[in-house]
């Protein structure tokens, strides 16, 4: 074999050109072996470079996802604390119920896949189903377990038991949900809990919630959070690729905390009285499109009854259908409107006894001062009718206030229009108008109108009606009977008569009464810290205002004596009715008062939206309310009949 | 036998034991049997729990395997290929048959098997076939190159590599077949055959790609079964892949990426202990070394492929015969493939194709095989060095 002979290593036998004529050239054997190994060398600089990209670069990114992979976090759902009303009956409570849960950690990969479209068909969904809900969580929380069925039925528990080692990455998890004792009972007050909104979660994340937590979303639930909240225990676990518990076992522990009770001082059996009435008196109506009542401890705050109707189920928002949902939300009624504390109205006569505060304590009544009182008053070249245009004669404030005179508050509005100072506006903020009153359900108060002229001139439109951008006479005289753009709310109205009831002391409403433990021990006080301030009414002038206020609801002449006029000495109700123009129809029905009337516990605000007269449906329903509380039945109470 | 060139005749056995040390490339052997030795280890750390009953199950297999390949390496730099090409084509029919035996077996065993099973031992045909097969080329070019028109000899070679390179295939084995293809266009390559063939092989290897990954899967044919399809292509889109090859993917560049500069140490690797990393002990075992060791440890362990490679080229270049030059860049060829398509489908930048990686991989056949091919560098690289001292 010739070829085989050995050869100088540089002068190759197969060359085209012979070195010798081109010495400088190198051979092509020479120019293939160079190229072979710079074709190597290149490619190990690639896998260098690539390495460089992955591990120095990446590491982190890659470190997290290595972490996760081998940490399996397990969380023990802690239940939230419980609310109860004043005597610790239960309003919500927690409930244990098991949801099937998945950790995409174990389901990535085609196994992963099968089991879940597997499961789906069980479940009667799609194949593709639980895979796309899987994912989609994924994409929003990371390595966080996902809820494939929340609250399990029997049937499914049994399955998913029975086949446990066939569905890796499945299991049953413990959870809590909230439960209704007393159904929709103080829904607006009690609020609701749900999934942490998408808009705040950075918000919850920094307060240390996890991304799948349910949290108090409105009223109660959601003021209270803090205390309510139950901290999940979490145990950090190492495993390995089948999710099996492997090395060091559990490598940090932290036990479930639940969460602390909360006390309430409503009452349930007036709230469930006032609700009663409500729904009663809107239903019956066949015109009203809702009704709201408020019921406080005058000389606390305490809020010992707090409705809104119509009223939503406070688990919508937990195990509702979205369609549900969505129809409570779209719904033209408002369900979820707390009329009590967010519905803004006309006051009408219930603010009267503003008026005479503002009339007595800026000296332009004096006590005993008679007025004429007829059925309509011409001022500035203007016809003010006095309500059914009835002629009262000749009266003082008690029977103004009693038969709920227009006219004798005009005559009182001309005189304030004319001092300086603005005597109403500033009467309207003592007690407590035009702002929220501080009830511990931040999230929902309303503020009210106390109209002035900064108001006139930010709303008037100056090139149509210049002259409409100054406060004029008229603008005092329907402020008088709390028309024309005076706005509250029921509860504010609760706060004012309170006042009034309490000897001048214009106080914080409250509906937290106290944290406690499960023992029912009190952890946390919270009615102590809640401001009061004093109203600055003399107590001749309370007691001139008092008296009118008890007419109202006695005297022969008082515009609710028919409803609470048989009630005996213990039961004495002082009050008054209001009857609210509204422009778009109907009037709105106005009644507030206290009782007992020489020692209040309990004031009482109630207002029915398009009810006709304060007498003929807010009334009753406060007899109701007032009654539950006092402890007599409801017919005691008369039905209204007179006019306002 | 044949005589041994190289070898003194007679002499004391001290003389004889110098004799035999003499001209021994020490880099090249010590790199191999540094990455060898690091590879046992490797095995054993990634392994310690796959068999509970028995930590060291794939350890005191892949130390065995070890020991009988320096066994082989030795005869094999004692092995005289000038003397060994007299009986090139019997090589061949014994590498066809193995091949064939093989696939006959495993079509009927209905699944794929790339297995002779010689009592205890489960021999892989196809890995030492690489070997055969380079030195059937070397053979062929040496002989032909001469005296046969460039284009007959590139169809010749092709055809003779595509024979036992198809069975592989079929096996189904599309890796190692990848590998007898890499070695053919190497050493055509460093033959010196026209640059156009090298054109024509790229645009027909391009086509052929494109054909069978996208077009006639479209179109309702398929060549690949559709997993190798997704092994070929999980690379491109890795990711958004759920499929298990995805998965493994993914989990190889976990690992990978998580050992950072410095490694986790052999502890607190958990995508490999763990069991996250698929295949860590054969197919992923750089990403085991790269999440334990980190950058440092993965890349000293490219510069040691770095070094073997390296000597191995310059051998290739002292070569003293075209034949042994030739068997010298098939070898390296087959070497820095490997390499090369292991790694770069640990680290995601090629596709998964089941090639193990030199010297560290655990597996009998192909470190046998491995370890047989520094044997004829390192005899190579010796004749070389006395053929240089004796010109000089």
């Amino acid at each position: 074999m010739s070829t085989l002979t050995p050869l100088p290593p540089d002068l190759p036998p197969g060359d085209d050109l012979p070195p010798r004529r081109r010495p400088r050239r190198p051979s092509r054997r020479v120019l293939r072996m160079t190229s072979f190994m710079v074709i190597v060398l290149t490619l190990m600089g690639v896998l260098v470079a690539r390495l460089w990209f992955l591990q120095v670069i990446g590491g982190g990114e890659y470190q997290e996802r290595a972490e996760a992979n081998r940490l399996r976090t397990v969380v023990t759902e802690a239940p939230r604390g419980a609310i109860t009303d004043r005597t610790g009956a239960p309003l919500v409570t927690s409930r244990e119920v098991l949801n099937l849960v998945a950790d995409p950690q174990q389901l990535a990969g085609p196994k992963g896949t099968a089991v879940l479209r597997r499961l789906s068909v069980a479940l009667g969904h799609p194949p593709g189903f639980l895979a796309a809900k899987v994912r989609k969580a994924q994409e929003a929380r990371p390595f966080e377990p996902v809820v494939l069925e929340k609250e399990t039925s029997p049937a499914l528990q049994a399955y998913v038991q029975e086949r446990g080692g066939q569905l890796p990455g499945i299991r049953l998890k413990a959870a809590y949900v909230r439960d209704y004792p007393q159904g929709a009972l103080a829904a607006h007050a009690l609020g609701y809990v749900g999934p942490i909104p998408a808009e705040s979660a950075d918000r919850y994340r920094e307060r240390g919630y996890q991304g799948n937590e349910t949290v108090g979303r409105a009223g109660i639930e959601a003021e209270y959070e803090q205390y309510l909240r139950g901290i999940a225990g979490r145990e950090q676990l190492e495993v390995d690729a089948r999710g099996e518990v492997v090395g060091r076992g559990i490598l940090s522990q932290t036990p479930p905390r639940p969460g602390q009770a909360l006390r309430l001082s409503i009452d349930l059996k007036t709230q469930k009285a006032l609700e009663a009435a409500l729904r009663a008196e809107v239903v019956g109506s066949g015109t009203s499109t809702g009704a709201a009542g408020v019921a406080i401890d005058p000389r606390t705050g305490a809020v010992l009854a707090l409705a809104s109707y119509p009223t939503f189920r406070p688990d919508l928002f937990q195990s509702g259908s979205p369609r549900d949902v969505q129809r409570t939300l779209n719904s033209p009624s408002r369900p979820l409107l707390d009329r009590a504390i967010a519905g803004e109205y006309p006051a009408a006569s219930t603010y009267k006894v503003i008026s005479a505060a503002a009339a007595l304590e800026s000296g332009f009544y004096t006590p005993g001062e008679t007025i004429r009182s007829p059925g309509n008053v011409t001022l500035y070249k203007t016809r003010f009718q006095g309500f059914r245009n009835i002629d009262h004669g000749i009266i003082a404030l008690p029977e103004a206030l009693e038969v709920s005179s227009d006219t004798f508050f005009y005559e009182l509005a001309d005189r304030s229009y004319r001092r300086q100072g603005w005597p109403l506006q500033v009467w309207s903020r003592n007690f407590g108008l035009g702002r929220p009153t501080g009830l511990d359900l931040t999230e929902g108060e309303s503020r009210g109108l106390v109209p002035d002229l900064a108001y006139k001139r930010r709303t008037c439109d100056r090139a149509v009606d210049p002259i409409n951008c100054s406060w004029r006479p008229g603008d005092s005289i329907n402020m008088s009977i709390g028309q024309g753009n005076v706005l509250v709310t029921p509860i504010q109205m609760a706060v004012a008569y309170a006042a009034i009831a309490n000897g001048g002391t214009v106080v914080t409403p409250t509906l937290g009464r106290a944290v406690v433990d499960a023992d029912g021990r009190v952890l946390r006080d919270l009615v102590g810290a809640r401001a009061s301030r004093p109203l600055g009414l003399s107590k001749d002038n309370l007691d001139l205002i008092r008296g009118g206020l008890e007419r109202a609801a006695n005297a022969n002449g008082g515009t609710a004596t028919p409803v609470f006029g048989g009630l005996p000495r213990p039961f004495r109700v002082a009050g008054k009715t209001g009857t609210a123009e509204n422009p778009s129809g109907i009037d709105h029905a106005w009644w507030v008062g206290y009782a007992p009337a020489d020692d209040p516990s309990i004031v009482v605000a109630i207002l029915v939206e398009r009810g006709g007269t304060g007498a003929n449906t807010a009334a009753p329903v406060a007899c109701a309310t007032i009654g539950a509380y006092l402890g007599f039945g409801p017919n005691r109470c008369g039905t209204g009949a007179k006019a306002n | 036998m044949a005589t041994f060139p190289g070898q003194v005749e007679g002499g004391s056995a001290r003389t004889r034991a110098q004799s035999a040390l003499a001209g021994i490339d020490w880099w090249l052997l010590g790199a191999a049997l540094g990455v060898s030795a690091f590879g046992i280890y490797i095995v054993r750390v990634a392994t310690e729990g796959d068999i509970p009953s028995d930590p060291g199950y794939f350890f005191t297999r892949q130390v065995a395997y070890v020991l009988i390949g320096l066994v082989a390496l030795f005869f094999a730099m004692r092995l005289d290929l000038e003397w060994l090409s007299r009986y090139v084509w019997t090589l061949y029919a014994v590498l066809l048959a193995a091949v064939g035996i093989v696939l006959v077996l495993g079509s009927t065993a209905r699944g794929s098997t790339s297995w002779i099973e010689l009592g205890p031992l489960r021999l892989q045909p196809s890995e030492l076939g690489k070997v055969v097969m380079a030195f059937v080329i070397a053979v062929v070019l040496v002989e032909r190159i001469k005296s046969m028109e460039p284009a007959r000899l590139s169809l010749m070679v092709a055809g003779l590599t595509a024979i036992p390179a198809g069975m592989v295939f079929l096996q189904p084995d599309l890796g190692t077949a990848l590998v007898y293809a890499a070695i053919a266009l190497a050493m055509l390559w460093v033959a010196g055959q026209p640059i156009t063939h090298f054109i024509v092989v790229a645009v027909v290897v391009g086509t052929v790609a494109v054909s069978v990954l996208y077009l006639l899967p479209a179109v309702g044919v398929n060549v690949l079964q559709p997993y190798q399809i997704d092994r070929l292509t999980a690379f491109v889109n890795s990711g958004s892949d759920r499929s298990e090859t995805g998965y493994q993917l993914e989990q190889s560049k976990v690992a990978i990426g998580s050992g950072g500069a410095f490694g986790k140490g052999p502890e607190g690797a958990t995508q490999t202990i763990n069991d996250f990393l698929p295949e860590h002990h054969t197919d992923f075992v750089f990403a085991v070394v790269a999440e334990t060791f980190g950058f440092l440890g993965a890349g000293l362990l490219i510069a040691l492929y770095f070094l073997i490679i390296w000597r191995a080229m310059v051998i290739m270049r002292r070569a003293p015969t075209e034949l042994e030059r030739l068997m010298a860049a098939g070898i390296t060829a087959m070497l820095a493939f490997q390499v090369f398509v292991n790694i770069g489908m640990n680290v995601g930048i090629m596709p998964i194709t089941g090639i193990p990686l030199p010297f560290m991989s655990y597996g009998g056949s192909h470190t046998l095989t491995n370890l047989v091919a520094i044997g004829i560098l390192l005899r190579i690289g010796r004749r070389g060095a006395e053929q240089g001292a004796r010109v000089a």
